[in-house]
C-alpha cells in the first residue's frame, strides 16, 4: 500500500507546491480570476466547456483502477489524445489508448505483466446550453466510442467496442470561484467471447451518475470533491443487475502555465453490491478499490 | 419503404444538424459589425457594444507591432492577430449581458463586450 500512498501524496502535493508561487500576487484581485474552461475541473466528472474556437490541444490522460479483492492489481489506460473546437458549438477528440497491466494472484484473473497499445477512441461534444450573463448553468453532451484489443480489466486480448454517452452538466454559483458539476452515464459495450468458449458477442452496459464541487483557491488552482454512484449490467440496455458502487475523492486542477494544465482525481470505493456475492460491502467484480486519474495538457 | 443503410443515415444526421444552434448560415441572420483596436497594449475602447440575439462580426485591428492573442471563455474564442494586421472574429448571438476578453500575450492587456 506504500506505492499507493506515495502517488496519492504526490498528485495532490504536486499541485500546490507548483501553485504557491501564484498565489501572492493574486490575492483578491478579480482581474486575476478570469473566466474558466470547466470541463476538467472536476476529477472524473466533466464539465460542459468545450474549448474555445480555434483552440487545439494534445494531453496525456492517464486512469487508473487499483485493488480487487486479493492479490495484487493496477490497470491503467492512458489517452494519448489530440482535440479541437472547430467552431462555438461543437468539440472533437481522438487518438490512441496504451494501458498497463500488473496483476498477481487476484481471483478470477491471469496473473499478468504486460505494456500494449490498447485501442483507439473518438468524442464529439455538442454544447446543448451555453452559459451567459443571466444563466449559470451550462449542458454539454458527449459520445466517446472506443475499439479496444485489450481488455480494460483483465488485460487480455479481446475484440471490444463501447460507446460512452454523457450529459456534463454545471452550474456556476460564484462567479469565476465555485461550481458544481454532474454527470449522468450511459455506457453499452459488447465483447467477442471473452472467455474463449465460442460464446459470441457478450454484451454490458454501466450507468452512472456524479456530483462534484470545485472551489478556486487561487486563480490558477481548483480544489475539490467528487461522488460517482455506478451500476453494471448484463445485457447492452440496463437488461441484469450485477452490481453497483459508490465512488469518493478529491480532485485537483492547476493551470501550469500559460497554455498548460495539469488535472487529478483519486476515488475510493466506498460502498458496492456485488449481485454473485450477497452481503458483499464492496463491489470489487466490476469496480476496482481505488481509482485515480492524472491529465497534463498542452493547448496549442 | 424506406430502407436503412448509410445513404439514409447520413440523411437523417444532417436534417438533425439543421436544426442545431449554430447550423444556420450566417447570412440568414443580420449581422452586427463591432471593431476595436489594439494600441500600445491597451484595447481602444476597452468597452464595446453589441445588440443581442444577432451574430457578431468583430473586427481586431492591431496597430502594435508585435503579435497578440485575442482570447476570451466566456465567447468561446481566441484568435492571433499579427503585428499590424487585422483579425475578423465571427461570435454567435448573445444573450445580453457583459462578455470580458483579454490578450493572451499580454495579459494586463483587458476588455468587455456589453450586449444590449
Amino acid at each position: 500500500m506504500y506505492y499507493l500512498r506515495t502517488a496519492r501524496a504526490f498528485l495532490f502535493a504536486a499541485p500546490l507546491v507548483v501553485a504557491a508561487g501564484f498565489g501572492a500576487e493574486a490575492q483578491d484581485n478579480p482581474a486575476f480570476y478570469r473566466d474558466v474552461e470547466t470541463k476538467y475541473i472536476f476529477g472524473f466528472t466533466e464539465g460542459s466547456g468545450i474549448g474555445l474556437e480555434g483552440e487545439k490541444e494534445f494531453s496525456l490522460e492517464t486512469v487508473a483502477r487499483m485493488g480487487k479483492r486479493d492479490g495484487r492489481y493496477w490497470a491503467s489506460e492512458t489517452k494519448l489524445e489530440y482535440e479541437f473546437t472547430p467552431n462555438q458549438y461543437v468539440q472533437f477528440e481522438l487518438g490512441p489508448l496504451v494501458s498497463t497491466h500488473v496483476i498477481k494472484g487476484v481471483t478470477d484473473l491471469d496473473d499478468r505483466n504486460q505494456l500494449a497499445m490498447s485501442g483507439i477512441f473518438g468524442e464529439v461534444r455538442y454544447l446543448l446550453l451555453d452559459r451567459g450573463p443571466s444563466s449559470p448553468l451550462a449542458i454539454t453532451l458527449s459520445a466517446e466510442p472506443e475499439w479496444h484489443r485489450i481488455d480494460e480489466t483483465s488485460g487480455a486480448r479481446v475484440k471490444n467496442f463501447g460507446l460512452e454517452l454523457k450529459v456534463n452538466a454545471d452550474l456556476e454559483l460564484i462567479k469565476n470561484r465555485l461550481y458544481l458539476g454532474s454527470n449522468l452515464l450511459y455506457e453499452p459495450e459488447a465483447t467477442r467471447d471473452p472467455d474463449g468458449i465460442g460464446a459470441g458477442w457478450e454484451k454490458e452496459s454501466t450507468g452512472g451518475i456524479s456530483g462534484a464541487v470545485s472551489y478556486r483557491v487561487l486563480p490558477s488552482v481548483f480544489i475539490g470533491a467528487e461522488l460517482w454512484y455506478l451500476r453494471h449490467y448484463e445485457g447492452a440496455w440496463f437488461n441484469t443487475f450485477t452490481g453497483d458502487a459508490f465512488f469518493l475523492g478529491p480532485t485537483a486542477y492547476v493551470q501550469l502555465g500559460r497554455k498548460v494544465f495539469m488535472t487529478a482525481a483519486w476515488n475510493v470505493q466506498i460502498h458496492g453490491r456485488d449481485v454473485d456475492e450477497p452481503g458483499s460491502t464492496l463491489n470489487l467484480a466490476e469496480f476496482s478499490r481505488q481509482r485515480g486519474k492524472l491529465k497534463l495538457a498542452v493547448e496549442f | 419503404m424506406i430502407g436503412i443503410n448509410a445513404k439514409n443515415v447520413f440523411a437523417l444526421l444532417l436534417l438533425a444538424a439543421s436544426f442545431l444552434p449554430g447550423s444556420l448560415p450566417a447570412c440568414a441572420q443580420q449581422t452586427a459589425t463591432v471593431t476595436i483596436s489594439v494600441k500600445n497594449h491597451r484595447f481602444q475602447p476597452a468597452q464595446i457594444e453589441a445588440p443581442a440575439k444577432v451574430p457578431i462580426e468583430l473586427h481586431v485591428k492591431n496597430l502594435d507591432p508585435s503579435p497578440m492573442e485575442f482570447e476570451s471563455v466566456s465567447l468561446r474564442v481566441e484568435k492571433v492577430v499579427a503585428g499590424n494586421s487585422e483579425g475578423i472574429i465571427r461570435l454567435r448571438p448573445l444573450d445580453p449581458g457583459s462578455y470580458s476578453f483579454f490578450d493572451d500575450f499580454n495579459q494586463s492587456t483587458n476588455g468587455v463586450l456589453v450586449v444590449r
